[in-house]
């Protein structure tokens, strides 16, 4: 038997390094913590750590075999008992006494005391402080955890004011206004919800903000603590009778913790879901709130189903509450037009809730595998490739500022007033070598397109699959470190056909690619050749002398630190990774940096630093020192194998290739245009 | 955007091909650039124009008329669309310009195959 004198210290200082426990104390400490956390999560009970007049006793209820008959002797040992409430089907009891220090004494001396039940087992009781004597409803189904309904919230004429502050008429001009989707209206307040991927652009604040007579009626339920937190965010949406809205969870990323909706105009059914698979029915009544916090908003999902008449219990009748299965009380309701209004507060740090298998803050993304058609190779590219330039946009552009000697010869061997265009101009860097030249780029990031535009350059956004240009007009071509990012053959082959369509006969095209082999007649790439301590590898941004830039300035994936990884040394290309089939739904490897590649198509890492280009006020960082790793981003590539580049563009059509060559690190190919016949 | 740059646009909504220039330009907010005056290369852009109705073979000796030189490259080079937009002739499709940028994007229905 444990010494009481010993467990009081431990019970009542919770730091155990202040006390010598020995090994059965230190496991007895846990499975009182563990009891705990279990009362807790299953039950709803919240224990304390001073000393109140109320316990509850964990293993000592009826659920689990003990009977009032042996546990009030055994408690009233320790002090004259006030109650004792044993719950049916439960495995624990409250007892409350008279007085703290009665029940002090109990909590010391009955903690870990061994009761034989009435099966005559053995049960070891763990004792806890409470606030109060309180447990969940019986019954099949309980609320979702965080969950409440406050009926009757706003009045009816408040409904009706709420109602007819909102314009739902079209308006192209207003912000606000979102074109209806498929199943209902909606109108956003304070920031734009986008339905593409669920979250809100915390850089663009819709303007006006919430209208004023949400804001008085949110300041008095933050008075009466109905609510904790005032929002920045609404949601208006309009269900008539059949919309309805597919089960999800709110993005973590987008919102906090408390997630509010008032139902105006009509009651409804809402379906709360748990991933093991219970759904409770809720009802929500007009011109309630529901509040959703913690596991409600952050593990559960919610949703309408769409359809005219919900299930409601006959005799609860418009009151909330969950709908129950019982048969014989069950009734239909007819579905009136209802209208919400969510509210919540935009999250300006990444959740670190404690449910990360839903958090995409958390989360990591599944592997993507090799793409198998057209619309997955699309897919991959907006995910690995579209996506990841504008992250890292201001970043990459500052990476990239010394043009290539063999390009920049190119550019300037063409004739005065040429007409070229760099397809991928990412930020412009060659558009301005030759001013002889009339140069437009054109790139699929808006970001990297920005910065072309600050550097006065003509450029624009496109698909470089569907070019925006006059076919036959261009002089030339450049294709730089671009036809790498397309996830097939065909879509590559296609990339290439655009840039000979865009040439007038006679028009030349300079292609580069990465090539799959990094070493190139016994000599190594600077790409590969760079390891970690050398001096130039330091800086990104770096000085204007040449030998630092081009070091410093590679192939993608420059300027990122990764371990440091010894060059293996290779002797020829890896022609056994060429050419090889992929397997169908092989994941995609991601590359580790400064090493050779083992795989024509594989995901390579951006590691972003700072982030120039944008102009975002820092949240200061909580104690936990959260979110300071740099994000690492990966880049979908398909790196070229020894004479791949050129047999893509012989297969093209009116084509000659002028000139093949390596160039560190890179597959590259000038053709020219010949004349079709027409 | 420079008008220069327009002519050399056309639209790549799917199946309208030539037809599909030029791209109707509508300005709401246009800036005059100054560019240094090169007639040299004034001269050069002029036969790469695309002007339709207009009849394609401009004037005898126009790379020696530097008032005619002048007011191309005014046009041309000087001319920059900030806002405004940019619809197909033939489909329909609208195109937004935004700081100087002309967002040629299409969903992947609209791009040719």
């Amino acid at each position: 038997m444990l010494s009481p004198a010993l467990l009081s210290i431990a019970m009542e200082s919770n730091h155990q390094s202040n006390c010598k426990l020995n090994r059965i104390e230190k496991k007895f400490l846990r499975k009182q913590i563990k009891a705990r956390h279990t009362l807790l999560r299953h039950e709803g009970i919240e224990t304390v750590s001073y000393a109140t007049q109320v316990l509850v006793v964990a293993n000592g209820g009826l659920g689990n075999g003990v009977s009032r008959n042996q546990l009030l002797p055994v408690l009233e040992k320790l002090g004259q008992v006030d109650a004792l409430l044993m719950p049916p089907s439960k495995p624990y009891s409250f007892v409350r006494y008279k007085t703290v220090e009665e029940s002090k004494k109990a909590y010391v001396t009955l903690n870990g005391k061994e009761i034989v039940d009435d099966l005559g087992q053995r049960t070891i009781l763990y004792l806890n402080y409470v606030e109060k004597a309180q447990w969940k409803e019986l019954g099949l189904q309980t609320f979702p955890p965080g969950l409440k309904v406050v009926e009757e919230i706003v009045s009816f004429e408040d409904e009706k004011l709420l109602l007819e502050s909102i314009n739902w008429t079209e308006d192209k001009n207003n912000q606000n206004f979102q074109k209806s989707l498929k199943h209902r209206r909606v109108k956003h307040f304070g920031y734009e919800f986008h339905y593409e991927n669920n979250n809100v652009d915390k850089d663009k604040p819709l303007p006006g903000g919430l209208p004023d007579i949400c804001d008085s009626i949110l300041e008095k339920w933050l008075k009466e603590g109905i609510i904790r937190h005032k929002p920045d965010q609404l949601t208006v949406n309009e269900y008539e009778p059949g919309h309805g809205i597919p089960a999800h969870i709110d993005t973590h990323s987008a919102f906090e913790d408390e997630i509010i909706s008032l139902s105006l105009g009509s009651e409804i059914v809402m379906d709360f879901k748990h991933p093991d698979g219970v759904t409770v029915p809720v009802m929500l009544p007009r011109r309630s709130l529901l509040v959703m916090t913690g596991e409600s908003r952050y593990l559960w999902t919610h949703g309408i189903t769409p359809r005219k008449f919900d299930t409601v219990q006959a005799s609860k009748g418009h009151k909330s509450g969950i709908i129950t299965h019982d048969v014989g009380d069950l009734t239909l309701n007819k579905r009136g037009i209802r209208t919400s209004f969510t509210f919540r507060k935009v999250r300006q740090t990444p959740c670190n809730c404690s449910y990360p298998l839903v958090c995409d803050s958390q989360k990591k993304e599944p592997p993507p595998s090799f793409p198998e058609n057209d619309k997955e190779a699309s897919q991959l590219e907006q995910e690995y490739v579209h996506r990841v330039y504008e992250e890292i946009a201001g970043h990459f552009s500052s990476t990239r500022h010394t043009p290539w000697p063999h390009i920049v010869e190119f550019l300037k061997a063409l004739p005065r007033g040429s007409l070229v265009a760099d397809i991928g101009c990412g930020n412009g860097k060659y558009l301005g070598i030759n001013k002889e030249l009339y140069m437009i780029g054109c790139d699929r990031s808006q970001n990297l397109v920005d910065i072309c535009r600050e550097r006065q350059f003509q450029a624009f956004v496109c698909d470089a699959l569907a070019v925006p240009i006059r076919s036959g007009s261009c002089d030339a071509c450049i294709s730089i470190a671009v036809v790498h990012h397309f996830a097939t053959t065909e879509r590559r082959v296609a990339a290439l056909q655009e840039l000979v369509r865009l040439l007038r006969p006679g028009g030349k095209a300079l292609i580069y690619v990465w090539a799959m082999e990094q070493e190139y007649n016994k000599k190594k790439s600077k790409y590969l050749r760079e390891d970690r301590t050398s001096p130039e590898k330091k800086e990104e941004i770096s000085s204007d002398t040449s030998v630092q830039e081009m070091l410093v300035e590679q192939m993608p994936g420059v300027g990122n630190q990764d371990s440091a990884y010894s060059v293996p040394s290779i002797n020829n290309f890896q022609h056994g990774s060429c050419n090889s089939k992929k397997g169908a739904n092989s994941k995609l490897p991601i590359h580790t940096n400064r090493t050779s590649f083992h795989s024509q198509d594989l995901l390579v890492p951006w590691h972003l630093k700072g982030n120039p280009g944008k102009e975002k006020s820092i949240e200061p960082f909580g104690p936990v020192g959260t979110h300071d790793a740099s994000p690492v981003f990966h880049r979908y590539y398909h790196v070229f194998c020894e004479g791949e580049l050129e047999a893509a563009c012989q297969a093209l059509s009116d084509v000659s290739i002028l000139q093949s060559y390596y160039d560190q690190g890179n597959w590259c190919v000038i053709l020219q245009k010949v004349s079709s016949s027409l | 955007m420079k008008l220069l740059t327009h002519n050399f646009l056309s639209s790549h909504v799917k199946g309208v091909g030539p037809r599909g220039f030029p791209l109707r330009l509508q300005a709401s907010e246009v800036r005059i650039m100054p560019v240094e005056f090169n007639p040299d290369f004034v001269a050069r852009m002029i036969p790469k124009l695309s002007l339709g109705e207009v009849p394609t073979e401009p004037i005898q000796g126009y790379e020696q008329n530097e008032d005619f030189l002048r007011t191309m490259h005014h046009i041309l080079l000087e001319v920059e669309v900030m806002e405004g937009t940019l619809q197909c002739p033939e489909s329909g499709r609208v195109f937004p310009i935004t700081r100087g940028i002309p967002n040629m994007l299409l969903s992947d229905e609209q791009t040719e195959a």
